[in-house]
C-alpha cells in the first residue's frame, strides 16, 4: 500500500517532504470526498499557475518551501480575492498538492469541492478534522500513546476553538471586510479604513492560526500512518510526540479562544462597592476585593490599589484595584455583577443569618492611546479629598488623595494610594479616562451591534453569584449554574472555574442566538 | 546675560554655616572668612541606602505587628487634638516605610529579607513617628512630590502637596511663551529645592535656568543634593542668602520668580499640628504678626527684579492674604503689574497670587 505515497526524507534537516498521492490511487480514495458540486473550471485553470513555484521546487528539498507555498495558497484562498472566489469556496490544499507527482502537475487531479468540504484540508486518505471528530474515537489520558486518542482530543479542541471564535460568523465578517477593503473610496475616511483593516488583519490572523493548526494535525496523522506502513519506528515516535505536544498546546489555545474580544487582552480596573447594610456589607465587600487580589496574584498579574474607602467599623465601602497583565480584562469581565453572601454575621451579637451584597465593575484600560476619548480639562472638577483645616504650611500630611469628577458624564474617580498629590491626580485621571472610554465603547456597541461580542452589562449588572457559608456551604454562579462546595477556596481567589464556565457559556449563548 | 552656573554650585554644596542662624546676619553675600569645618553633607534618605542589614521574616513580622498595634492605638486622638494623622493614615505610612526600608527577594530559592536600616532602628523610627510625632517624611528622609522623590531632613520644610500647583502655574505660563520659557527664573526660599527642580523640568531643554535661594545652609545642601539627583546642576543654581539679597546681579532680568515664603501668623505657631510645630523649621513657617512680613517684602521687590512681561506666583495662607496682596499690588505698586489673579488649591482655599510685570 505504500506505493500510493511518495515521500522524501530530507536527510540532514530531519524534515519531511509532503506526501504525494499516486494518480492510480486517486480513484480509490477520491470517492471518499466525492465533490458534491461540479468542478469550478476557472479555478482549475488558475490553480496550477499559482502552484507553479511550489511544484517546481517540489522534487523535495525541504518541507519548508512546500509549507511556504501552502501558506501562500491558503492566504490566497482565505482572502478569496485572487481567485475571484468567495472565501467559502476553497480547495482542499493537501489534496491538490498531491496532484503533482514528481513535479508534474496533473490538472485533472486538482479537485474542488463545494461549500461543504471547501475549507477542510484532509490527509492523504481523506481524513478531515471533522471526520476525526465524528469518528468518536475514545480520548484516553495523555500518557496513553495512541494517535487516535490524541487526534480526537485535538480535533475536539479545534471544534471548541472554532465555536468560541464564532467561526461561521467570523468567515462571513471576513468576507464583508474584504469587500469593504476593496472599495476604492475606502481611504477617504482614514480612521474608518484603519479600523476596517485592523479588524480584517486580526480576524485573518485568527482564521489562519486555526487553519494552520488543523493542517498540522493532519500532517502528523499522515506521518504516523506512513510510518506504520513502512515500519519506521523512529518516525512514528517522533510524530506521536508531535501529536502529544499539539494536544497540550490545544488546551491553551482553547482558553485563548475564549478571550477573543477586542479589549480582552487589556489590563483593567476592578471596582467593588458594598451594598446597603452597613458593617456586614462592608466586610463582604472587603472579602470580595481580597478574593480578586488573590486571584490576580495567582495569575501573576501586577495588582495595585488605586482607591480604598474603609467602612466605619470594618471592611470597605468601596475600593478600586488596577490589574496589570495580559488578558486581565478578558477574564475579569466575567465577574461584573452583584455578588451575594449568606452567613451568620460575626457583627451580629444575636448570631443571626444575614444576606449582604457587593457590586463589582470591571473597566478595560485601552492600550491604544489613539483610541482614547479626548477629555477636556474644563470638563473636570478636581478636589482635594478629605481635606480640612487651613492646609498649606499649617498641615503636615501624607494624605494627598484627589477626587476628579468628569462633569458631562458624572463619572468620579478617587485615588489616595500614591505618595504625591500629583500622582494621585494622574492615577485618578487614568481611571476617569478608562471609564469614559468604556462608556463611549458601550455607546458605539449599541450603535453598531453587528459583530462586536455582546458586551455584558458594563455597569453594575444584576446578581451573578451566591456565596453561602451557613447553613450549608456552597458557591453557585446563577448564570451558568456552575457550583463549588468549598467557599473558602473561591474566596481565596480560585475563580477560574467560574470565569471559564461563564465565558464558554456566554459564547455558546451567542451561538444559539444566531 | 549668561550665567556661569556649574563652578558656583560646588562652593554652595559646602556652604558656610554661620553660628547665628538669623536671617539678617546672613543677608550679605560678602565673601566671608573660610567656614568652620562642619559637615553639611545631607542625610541619605532611607530608600537610597544600601540594603546591608538582614532580618528573619518572623522578626520583621514581629516589628510590623508591633508597629501596627502602635498605629492603631492612636485612633483619632491626634486628629481630634491638632488635626494630626489618624490610624488609617499611619497604617498607610507604615506600608510606605516598609516599601522604603525593606527589600524582599528570592535568593537561592529562599525568601530573603534585606533592610536598609537595622531592625533596632526601625523600632526607634516608628517610636519617633508615633510618640514624638516626627513627620513621616523626616523618618524616611524623603517626600514624594509631583513625580519627584525629594530628599528632606530636619531643618528643611517638607514641601506641601498644595505647592505642586505652583509648578503647574509656571507650566501654563511658559507654554508657547518662548521668552519666558528660555528665560531666567528664581525660586526664593527654596527649602528642599522642590519648586526650583519642578520648574527646571517644566522649562525643559530650551535654555531656561533657575536660581534657587535660601537662607539656611541645611536647605542649600539638601537642595543641592536633590538638584544633583535629578541631573539639573547645569540648570539650577543655588545661592545662599535672604530673599532678593543674592540676586543683585540679575535685577530686572528675571522672566519669572516664585516663592512659598513663611506665611503663618506668629500667634498660630504654638497651636500648629505637632508634626509641624515641633519638628519643622520655624524660620520657614513664621511670617510675622499677620503672616505677611515676607510676602510683602517679596511684593515690594517684584517690580524691580522682574523684566517687563515677567511672571510671579506666591503661595499664601488663604483668602485674606491673597486679597490683601492683590489690593496692595494694585494700589501701592500702581501700574507695575497686570493680570493679577487669585488661584485656589484643590481644597478650594484661595492659595496663590499670580501676576505679570507690565
Amino acid at each position: 500500500m505504500s506505493s500510493f505515497l511518495f515521500r522524501k526524507r530530507a536527510s540532514s534537516s530531519r524534515c519531511w517532504g509532503v506526501l504525494c498521492r499516486n494518480p492510480k490511487a486517486e480513484s480509490q480514495f477520491g470517492n471518499l470526498n466525492k465533490p458534491p458540486k461540479p468542478q469550478n473550471v476557472t479555478c482549475a485553470v488558475e490553480i496550477p499557475r499559482i502552484l507553479d513555484p511550489g511544484s517546481s521546487s517540489f522534487s523535495p528539498k525541504t518541507s519548508k518551501t512546500l509549507s511556504g507555498s501552502l501558506q501562500n495558497i491558503k492566504n490566497l484562498i482565505a482572502s478569496g480575492e485572487s481567485f475571484g472566489l468567495s472565501s467559502n469556496l476553497g480547495v482542499p490544499v493537501v489534496k491538490s498538492l498531491c496532484g503533482f507527482h514528481g513535479g508534474i502537475a496533473t490538472c485533472s487531479l486538482v479537485r474542488f469541492y463545494g461549500a461543504q468540504a471547501a475549507q477542510e484540508p484532509s490527509t492523504a486518505d481523506g481524513l478531515t478534522v471533522d471526520r476525526i471528530l465524528n469518528s468518536e474515537w475514545s480520548i484516553m489520558a495523555e500518557d496513553e500513546s495512541d494517535w487516535k486518542s490524541h487526534a480526537a482530543a485535538i480535533a475536539q479542541s479545534v471544534h471548541l476553538i472554532k465555536k468560541r471564535l464564532q467561526w461561521k460568523k467570523l468567515l462571513v465578517r471576513l468576507d464583508m471586510l474584504s469587500v469593504e477593503l476593496n472599495k476604492p473610496d475606502l481611504w477617504n475616511d482614514p480612521v474608518h479604513a484603519g479600523k476596517i483593516s485592523r479588524e480584517h488583519g486580526s480576524l485573518m490572523g485568527k482564521m489562519k492560526e486555526v487553519k494552520a493548526f488543523e493542517q498540522e494535525l493532519l500532517e502528523h496523522v499522515d506521518m504516523i500512518k506512513l510510518a506504520r506502513e513502512e515500519n519506521d519506528a523512529e518516525l512514528e515516535s517522533e510524530s506521536m510526540k508531535a501529536l502529544l505536544e499539539m494536544r497540550r498546546t490545544s488546551k491553551e489555545k482553547e482558553t485563548q479562544a475564549l478571550l477573543a474580544g477586542e479589549q480582552d487582552p487589556c489590563s483593567c480596573y476592578i471596582e467593588v462597592q458594598s451594598g446597603a447594610g452597613g458593617t456586614e456589607s462592608n466586610d463582604w465587600a472587603a472579602m470580595v476585593m481580597q478574593m480578586y487580589k488573590m486571584w490576580a496574584q495567582r495569575h501573576g498579574y501586577k495588582m495595585t490599589v488605586v482607591d480604598e474607602m474603609p467602612g466605619e467599623i470594618a471592611g470597605i465601602k468601596r475600593a478600586t484595584i488596577k490589574v496589570d497583565g495580559e488578558y486581565a480584562f478578558g477574564y475579569a469581565k466575567a465577574e461584573v455583577g452583584v455578588h451575594r453572601l449568606v452567613r451568620i454575621s460575626p457583627f451580629d451579637s444575636n448570631k443571626r443569618r444575614h444576606t449582604s451584597f457587593a457590586a463589582v465593575a470591571v473597566t478595560p484600560i485601552l492600550g491604544d492611546v489613539s483610541a482614547h476619548v479626548q477629555i477636556n480639562e474644563s470638563d473636570l472638577r478636581i478636589e482635594r479629598f478629605r481635606s480640612g483645616g487651613s492646609g498649606g504650611q499649617h498641615a503636615n500630611t501624607t494624605d494627598s488623595a484627589v477626587r476628579i469628577v468628569h462633569i458631562p458624564t458624572g463619572i468620579t474617580a478617587t485615588c489616595q494610594n500614591e505618595r504625591s498629590q500629583h500622582q494621585n491626580k494622574a492615577s485618578a485621571m487614568a481611571v476617569i479616562q478608562a471609564r469614559v472610554d468604556q462608556l463611549e465603547m458601550a455607546r458605539q456597541t449599541q450603535k453598531n451591534a453587528q459583530y462586536s461580542q455582546s458586551l455584558t452589562d458594563i455597569t453594575w449588572g444584576s446578581q451573578i453569584r451566591s456565596y453561602v457559608l451557613q447553613p450549608y456551604r456552597m458557591v453557585k454562579d446563577l448564570r451558568t449554574n456552575y457550583e463549588v462546595s468549598d467557599p473558602d477556596s473561591v474566596l481565596e481567589g480560585d475563580l477560574d472555574g467560574f470565569i471559564l464556565s461563564y465565558l464558554s457559556a456566554s459564547l455558546d449563548k451567542d451561538e444559539d442566538d444566531r | 546675560m549668561k550665567l556661569s552656573l556649574t563652578p558656583k554650585l560646588s562652593t554652595f554644596l559646602k556652604p558656610s554655616l554661620a553660628s547665628t542662624p538669623l536671617r539678617r546676619s546672613l543677608c550679605s553675600s560678602s565673601p566671608s572668612p573660610p567656614p568652620p569645618p562642619i559637615s553639611l553633607k545631607p542625610q541619605t534618605p532611607l530608600f537610597l541606602r544600601p540594603p546591608i542589614h538582614s532580618a528573619t521574616s518572623s522578626d520583621l513580622q514581629q516589628w510590623q505587628d508591633w508597629a501596627k498595634t502602635l498605629a492603631s492605638s492612636v485612633g483619632s486622638t491626634f486628629a481630634n487634638s491638632d488635626n494630626g494623622p489618624d490610624s488609617t493614615l499611619l497604617l498607610r505610612e507604615l506600608n510606605w516605610l516598609v516599601d522604603d526600608a525593606v527589600q524582599q527577594g528570592i535568593e537561592n530559592g529562599q525568601r530573603k529579607i534585606r533592610l536598609r536600616v537595622s531592625l533596632e532602628e526601625l523600632y526607634l523610627l516608628w517610636k519617633q513617628r508615633i510618640e514624638e510625632r516626627k513627620p513621616f517624611q523626616y523618618i524616611v528622609g524623603c517626600e514624594h512630590w509631583r513625580e519627584l522623590v525629594l530628599c528632606v531632613q530636619e531643618g528643611v520644610l517638607i514641601p506641601r502637596p498644595e505647592t505642586e500647583l505652583i509648578v503647574d502655574l509656571v507650566g501654563d505660563v511658559v507654554k508657547g511663551e518662548e521668552g519666558l520659557r528660555e528665560g531666567l527664573w528664581a525660586d526664593l526660599g527654596t527649602g528642599s529645592g522642590a519648586i526650583a527642580i519642578g520648574i527646571a523640568r517644566v522649562l525643559g531643554t530650551g535654555g531656561g535656568r533657575v536660581i534657587a535661594t535660601d537662607l539656611s545652609p541645611t536647605a542649600i545642601s539638601v537642595a543641592g543634593f536633590n538638584v544633583e539627583r535629578y541631573g539639573l546642576q547645569d540648570v539650577v543654581e543655588l545661592r545662599k542668602g535672604s530673599w532678593f539679597d543674592p540676586l543683585k546681579d540679575v535685577e530686572g532680568k528675571l522672566a519669572g520668580f516664585v516663592s512659598n515664603p513663611p506665611y503663618i501668623p506668629s500667634d498660630n505657631i504654638s497651636g500648629l499640628q505637632a508634626e509641624v510645630g515641633r519638628h519643622e523649621p520655624r524660620v520657614a513657617l513664621d511670617g510675622g504678626v499677620d503672616g505677611m512680613d515676607d510676602l510683602l517684602h517679596l511684593c515690594k521687590g517684584a517690580a524691580s527684579i522682574l523684566k517687563p512681561g515677567g511672571f510671579f506666583a506666591f503661595e499664601t495662607n488663604g483668602e485674606k492674604q491673597c486679597k490683601y496682596l492683590v489690593e496692595y499690588m494694585e494700589n501701592e505698586a500702581r501700574g507695575s503689574f497686570c493680570n493679577l489673579s487669585i488661584i485656589p488649591d484643590f481644597a478650594g482655599i484661595h492659595r496663590f497670587v499670580t501676576g505679570f510685570h507690565k
